[in-house]
């Protein structure tokens, strides 16, 4: 791979400053505003966020407008709209989290956006579009919408498009429901734009975009005896330029890629991905920190990246057996891994991200401290998303964790990090040095500062 | 409400550096129980972390196997059991899983069959968590099924209704388990007993809601046996092929009993 010239690259030759931040101040954080999944959408003019309560808020980015040099345009509310509800199943007793797990932005193909948000059960296809004009001078009904006398109508017009303020629509066109039986972890939008991938805990469906009725079962490890269940998806994805390859993770550290064209059923492999395992550095928690919470394929079709608890791993598809590139996330949690099962933490899953030109992943940590890798020049950033950084174009500064001996000044010791900050959801856009980091309720948006 | 016993370390005549991995053990197999017993309570655990959590749980079981297999190399005086109480007993004829049944006159192989009780209950208790699971999940599906074939609605039903249900009158919950052949040690174990480390290291007798059996005890709770009013059954119109059957049902119960609290 190249090293790319120009700017386009990550960690220090990058100057990271605030942009924006989006959502409430208060130290209160309601559960129903927790970010729960962030993405740009194909042109990166489009930012969408998902929320707890099931709502999704999405931000478009103003013209740049040439007075202003300084910054490249600001992300602003564009459209909200609740995707969904809060659902009970009487059959199992069981009430269905309105969360959306996930949100894929399709490639544009007109004037309208669309969308796939999904929650534990369901799948929705949402239509976003534009409405500036409307029609004027109906004969049947007045301006108001009151139906006209029809003795008063004499004469016969043809109504007028006249222009009105922007409204902004978002509209379900699709619902695939009851395919899932566990909880849906990963859908994943297919290059042939005709079809998608939805992955739970036990199976993978593929869907056609227009048909909700059914779907193909393509991935079922559930076995014959519950029993025997050692293993789960984690996530899927498909390959971003041939549409039959797709490849899902397991909470074991393994990934497989599959090829459709090889069998209805791919539930064999055409590939495994396993790094094996280090005997010297194996404890009770070696499983649990080694399942995959994320799985990406480069732009390139090249790479894939996964994350487990404390690294990020680049893998390449043609080698199986081991990663090409490792990065440690925050290393300084490996001694503290009996605390973290305690309190759960070891359990979070974090999300990894690419940059346009894959010279660059980026990630999330705790103490909404996040992590950048340039995978060129190995340098690696951590910063943080915080109210304190948040002067407009201000630079962000360099954080660094303790890990031993005495704490210089700036930095932060491993025991002094707060565990309820945690950076889950990020997003690169997908051509300019622009990110989005969730933070809890807060949506971060940074840029580079133009050379 | 879960039976728990104290928690205690393994009384191991050779500590030597192995205190700090012990201390670990303990750690992980307290905190993965209780999180364990939790998601229990759950009506929708996260499988993930179901899966992970019991891996976690074999992965201590084999380590305390290990440990143990490696112990019993060296042969450890165990505690002595006052076993003139319970009747010789040979496992009942129709469970198809192996029994360990106690000898008394060798304790070596007394510590083992501890340990592998333990093992059992726990693989048992592990395998009864994943089946509770899945009926709870997986109860069929919905319209849309998709083109696989779908799944079976019966499949990986659990054959006993009690599933849950924690019974001070153990002759009612023997007659369940009796009702489905096959099982019954899966919810009499499931019930009684789910804490590693007072099975291993020093039984404690917590069941039937917070008060020790003694044999005595476990008369009284029988049917039939008992001669005081508050027997569920008529006493005295039994058949002989009742008491037969009764006779049978007294002796699986004191079979799980001494297997799981070897001394009590």
């Amino acid at each position: 791979v190249n090293a790319p010239r120009g700017g386009v690259g990550g960690g220090n030759d990058f100057q990271w400053c605030f942009s924006q931040v989006k959502g409430a101040i208060d130290e209160d954080v309601a559960e129903a505003d927790i970010i729960s999944t962030v993405e740009f959408n194909c042109s990166g003019e489009l930012l969408a966020t998902g929320d707890k309560g099931g709502r999704v808020v999405i931000f478009q980015r103003e013209q740049e407008s040439k007075n202003r040099l300084l910054s490249r345009g600001e992300y602003n509310v564009y459209s909200t709209f609740q995707s969904h509800e809060p659902e009970f199943d009487y059959l199992k007793s069981l009430e269905i989290e309105e969360k959306i797990n996930k949100i894929r932005w399709l490639p544009q193909q007109n004037a309208a956006h669309f969308l796939l948000s999904a929650n534990d059960k369901t799948i929705k296809l949402w239509k976003i579009s534009e409405r500036d004009k409307r029609a004027e001078g109906y004969n049947l009904k007045d301006e108001d919408g009151r139906l006209r006398d029809q003795f008063r109508i004499t004469t016969l017009r043809v109504p007028v498009l006249m222009p009105m303020d922007l409204m902004v629509e978002a509209s379900p066109r699709r619902i695939f429901a009851n395919a899932h039986t566990y909880h849906i972890n990963s859908i994943s939008v297919n290059s042939d734009y005709e079809t998608y991938l939805s992955a739970d805990d036990l199976r993978i469906n593929l869907w056609h975009l227009e048909i909700t009725d059914r779907s193909f079962n393509i991935v079922d490890i559930k076995p014959a005896n519950m029993e025997e269940l050692t293993e789960v998806i984690t996530a899927a994805e498909c390959h971003p330029h041939q549409c039959n390859v797709f490849v899902y993770s397991s909470s074991k550290g393994t990934i497989r890629l599959c090829d459709t064209r090889a069998a209805a059923l791919c539930d064999r492999h055409s590939k495994f991905f396993e790094e094996p395992e280090d005997p010297s550095s194996r404890s009770f928690f070696s499983e649990i920190i080694s399942s995959i919470s994320d799985v990406k394929f480069s732009h390139s079709g090249r790479y894939m990246m996964t994350r487990d608890y404390l690294s990020v791993k680049v893998w390449d598809l043609n080698m199986e057996n081991r990663p090409v590139e490792t990065y440690q996330v925050h290393e300084y949690l490996r001694s503290k891994l009996c605390s973290l099962y305690e309190n759960d933490c070891i359990f979070d899953k974090f999300e990894c991200c690419w940059n346009g030109s894959d010279s660059a992943i980026m990630t999330g940590s705790y103490n909404n401290f996040f992590r950048m890798f340039d995978r060129n020049t190995r340098r690696d950033i951590t910063l943080e998303a915080s109210r304190e950084n948040s002067k407009p174009r201000a630079m962000l500064k360099p954080r660094k964790v303790c890990t031993g001996g005495k704490r210089k000044k700036d930095e932060i010791s491993v025991d002094s990090l707060d565990f309820n900050k945690k950076i889950l959801h990020t997003a690169w856009h997908p051509k300019e040095n622009v990110i989005a980091v969730a933070a809890t309720n807060n949506l971060y948006i940074f840029q580079d500062k133009i050379n | 409400m879960v039976a728990k016993g104290q928690k205690r370390k393994l009384h191991r005549e050779d500590e030597g550096g192995g205190s700090a991995w012990e201390s670990q053990l303990q750690s992980v197999l307290d905190i993965s129980m209780d999180k364990f017993h939790r998601d229990q309570a759950l009506v929708e655990p996260c499988l993930l972390r179901s899966v992970l959590i019991n891996n976690t749980l074999r992965q201590v079981q084999s380590e305390v196997r290990a440990q143990v297999e490696s112990l019993s190399a060296v042969k450890i005086p165990t505690k002595s059991k006052p076993e003139a109480d319970f009747p010789r007993l040979s496992p009942p004829a129709e469970h198809n899983t192996p029994l360990f049944s106690l000898n008394a006159e060798n304790m070596d192989d007394d510590f083992m069959a501890w340990t592998s009780e333990e093992d059992f209950s726990l693989s048992s208790a592990i395998s009864s968590i994943l089946k509770d699971l899945d009926t709870a999940i997986d109860a069929g599906q919905g319209p849309c099924a998709s083109q696989r074939a779908p799944l079976s609605s019966v499949e990986n039903l659990t054959p006993y209704p009690l599933r849950t249900e924690r019974t001070s009158d153990l002759a009612s919950s023997v007659k369940t388990e009796l009702m489905c052949p096959g099982c019954p040690q899966d919810v009499a174990l499931d019930k009684l007993l789910l804490d590693i480390d007072t099975a291993v290291f020093e039984p404690e007798v917590n069941l039937l809601q917070g008060f020790s059996v003694t044999a005595d005890d476990l008369v009284k709770y029988l049917p039939s046996l008992s001669k005081s009013p508050s027997a569920s059954s008529s006493s005295s119109l039994v058949s002989h092929a009742q008491a037969t059957w009764e006779i049978q049902e007294i002796e699986h119960v004191m079979d799980i009993l001494m297997r799981t609290y070897p001394q009590s």
